[in-house]
């Protein structure tokens, strides 16, 4: 239980004990607790005031599969507010079994500087110059660091994205292929990495040095009790292993919420040609990987590796959210496209979500047409490129639709909405509207309630309690490290207690059925929402845009229509 | 009635010779319900199946409407 605190100003790295205030806190937890308490809330997210968090989830490291999601945290330079983004792959399980709690980078190197921070298997850290990787892109960038470092290395790092500090840059994470291809995307955290001079975060995978666990025997128990209820569910057990989330895109847009071509339509034309199962097909076909793992301690497999016509390797892994992003809200129905703007964001550095709905800012303003798959590509390589408009187009969805004075910019808090069209699903809006980090497709994700027939997602009648309670739960579940499909699993009395159990027999302590998820959920909002009221957020921050309550979304035509007054008690709590 | 079925995630594999663009195509009497056609697709448990008809979730009890094409999916949560 460590600390590794890093000033960039002055190149000092210190390393501390836990300090009592953050005892018991793990990922999200800690790092917005963190940057509520140590964060000037009204600072430049781009200066040196600013401090960008790695958390490693409270049970990463450990025997818990899926527990493998790092959660990264500082003040986002994309919404102004508090931003905690995690991603898989790797690095969390190998900071968890060097027992270190958090790395806090403070300060800011001078500019031009760049460097990596890297920790070793007995978990010393050190800063290492890297002038020489100045513009490099992630899938390089990663294969030069393992030459240098080896193997079993786990590797957290920007591309040139990052390095221009736009505000969609994203922290690109290695999976256990050794890809960059998750990303801590949303919120321009990338950009803080960039600003403060870091390149890359290195951690060796051998370390032995873990926490303690309080109590071995329960902890083994309660393991078993849980992987056991994971394995049981329908949809981690059948659905992901064969689709991944992609399976999404033919429930989505046979409920007509699936926003297309910039959220004017719920429905996308040809969306079977790039639905999950057309997806799995077309992997299939070419010798790809439908089912793949990309994250340690996995056992639920559903990442997928997408393949060209000649096999070769062009993406991993093709999640539902990018599909829509980059498909739905362009118009692009094409799988291969889709694939190689995903992995073009990824070498970027930049959020596939965030740059889908510029892009199509972009198109509905009239620059390019929707469904131009190859204009789409030369939009985002020219963020690479750093071109003048290549840095609007990273700058999000908001600064495209200010450069061509076009008011239909789906944001909430500065952040492009996700794949369900709040028109179509209610509580989803509730969602984008009130969550802490601008509109989320991770932070209370309505979409099962509606296909689970809990919810009419066309009906006000229980919307706000419903987000309220899965936001609740996940601003729970994301302090574990404990990745958003297991967590589903487990989001019912059975599975919140055999969780518990697992984190009371880790700590030595006795939460009860008040204390988690429900109690520590509270706690991370209180902390997020604090920090946002102190940064300047007042209610009307917590609205969607004009055009989801004025312009009716077919094929429901129906617009969004839950009032002020209930948004505003999604957290009187 | 007839009733025009597209099958969606991995329910295809319980029809052999199953062909997406056509889907299937099954006779129900009036009035059949939603827990009818899955009888009849011999989805006994409905647990983690989700019927699409017109945009719209429906529920167990509903009926059917003839030559109204559904979608039937696979429960799965976002994120």
């Amino acid at each position: 239980m460590k600390f590794i605190r890093v000033n960039m100003n002055e190149k000092i790295i210190t390393v501390e004990d836990v300090p009592q205030d953050y005892m018991g806190l793990g990922g999200r937890g800690l790092t917005s607790i963190m940057i509520n308490q140590e964060v000037p809330p009204k600072c430049d997210p781009l200066g040196p005031e600013n401090k960008l968090i790695f958390a490693p989830g409270l049970l990463s490291g450990t025997l818990l599969p899926n527990t493998s999601r790092i959660s990264v945290g500082a003040k986002s330079p994309l919404t102004g507010g508090i931003k905690e983004s995690n991603a898989g792959g790797t690095a969390s399980a190998a900071l968890g079994r060097l027992g270190i709690t958090a790395v806090v980078i403070e300060g800011q190197a001078p500019e031009g500087e760049l460097s990596f921070l890297r920790i070793d298997e007995k978990g010393n850290a050190s800063l290492i110059p890297a002038q020489e990787y100045k513009g490099m892109r992630t899938y390089r960038l990663v294969e030069k660091i393992l030459k240098s470092y080896g193997e079993k290395t786990s590797v957290l790092c920007i591309g040139p994205a990052g390095e221009y500090r736009l505000a969609t840059a994203s922290i690109q994470s290695s999976d256990v292929d050794d890809h960059p291809c998750r990303a801590a995307a949303r919120g321009g955290l990338g950009a803080v990495m960039g600003a403060k001079g870091l390149k890359a975060l290195i951690v060796d995978q051998r370390g032995k040095s873990p926490d303690t666990i309080a109590d071995p025997k329960a902890f083994r128990e309660a393991v078993r009790a849980v992987v056991k209820i994971v394995k049981a569910d329908h949809m981690n057990s059948e659905v992901m292993p064969k689709l991944g989330t992609a399976g999404l895109v033919a429930p989505v847009n046979s409920m007509g919420a699936f926003p297309s071509y910039n959220a004017r339509n719920g429905v996308l034309d040809g969306w079977e040609k790039i639905s999950g199962e057309s997806m799995a097909e077309l992997i299939r076909e070419r010798g790809g990987k439908t089912t793949h793992i990309g994250c340690s301690g996995c056992i639920i497999h559903c990442s997928n590796e997408f393949v060209d016509n000649e096999g070769k390797y062009v993406t991993s892994s093709l999640e539902y959210e990018t599909i829509w992003a980059m498909g739905g809200m362009t118009g692009i129905v094409d799988m291969d496209t889709i694939a190689r703007l995903d992995n073009l964001c990824d070498d970027i550095g930049v959020d596939t979500m965030s740059t889908g709905v510029a892009v199509a800012v972009a198109m509905d303003a009239g620059y390019k047409a929707f469904g131009d798959g190859k204009a789409a590509i030369e939009m985002v390589e020219e963020i690479g490129k750093g071109t003048e408009f290549g840095k609007i187009l990273g700058n999000g969805p908001a600064a495209v639709g200010k450069h061509f004075n076009h008011a239909r910019v789906p944001v909430v808090k500065g952040q492009g909405i996700a794949a369900y069209d709040p028109r179509a699903m209610l509580g989803q809006g509730v969602t984008f509207s009130t969550s802490p980090m601008g509109a989320d497709h991770t932070a209370g994700n309505m979409v099962g309630e509606y296909l689970e027939r809990k919810l009419d997602p066309l009906k006000a009648e229980g919307q706000v309690e419903g987000s309220r309670s899965l936001q609740i739960a996940m601003a729970a579940f994301d302090s574990m490290g404990q990745c958003f499909m297991a967590s589903v699993a487990l989001l019912n009395p059975e599975g919140e207690e055999a969780f518990r159990k697992v984190i009371n027999a880790k700590l030595g302590i006795q939460l009860g059925s008040d204390d988690f998820p429900h109690a520590m959920g509270i706690r991370v909002l209180k902390a997020e929402r604090e920090f946002n009221r102190k940064a300047g957020f007042t209610n009307k921050d917590d609205r969607l845009p004009r055009f989801f309550y004025e312009e009716p979304l077919p094929p429901h035509n129906t617009v969004f229509i839950i009032n002020d007054e209930e948004i505003d008690s999604t957290f009187d709590f | 009635m007839k009733v025009s079925v597209k099958l969606y995630g991995t329910l295809h594999q319980r029809f052999p010779g199953y062909q997406h663009s056509q889907g299937i195509e099954v006779e129900i009497p009036d009035g059949a319900t939603v827990k009818d056609l899955l009888a009849l697709l011999e989805i006994s448990d409905p647990k983690g199946i989700t019927v699409i008809m017109e945009g719209r979730v429906l529920k167990m009890g509903d009926t059917m409407q003839c030559g109204v094409p559904v979608n039937v999916l696979q429960t799965i949560h976002g994120g």
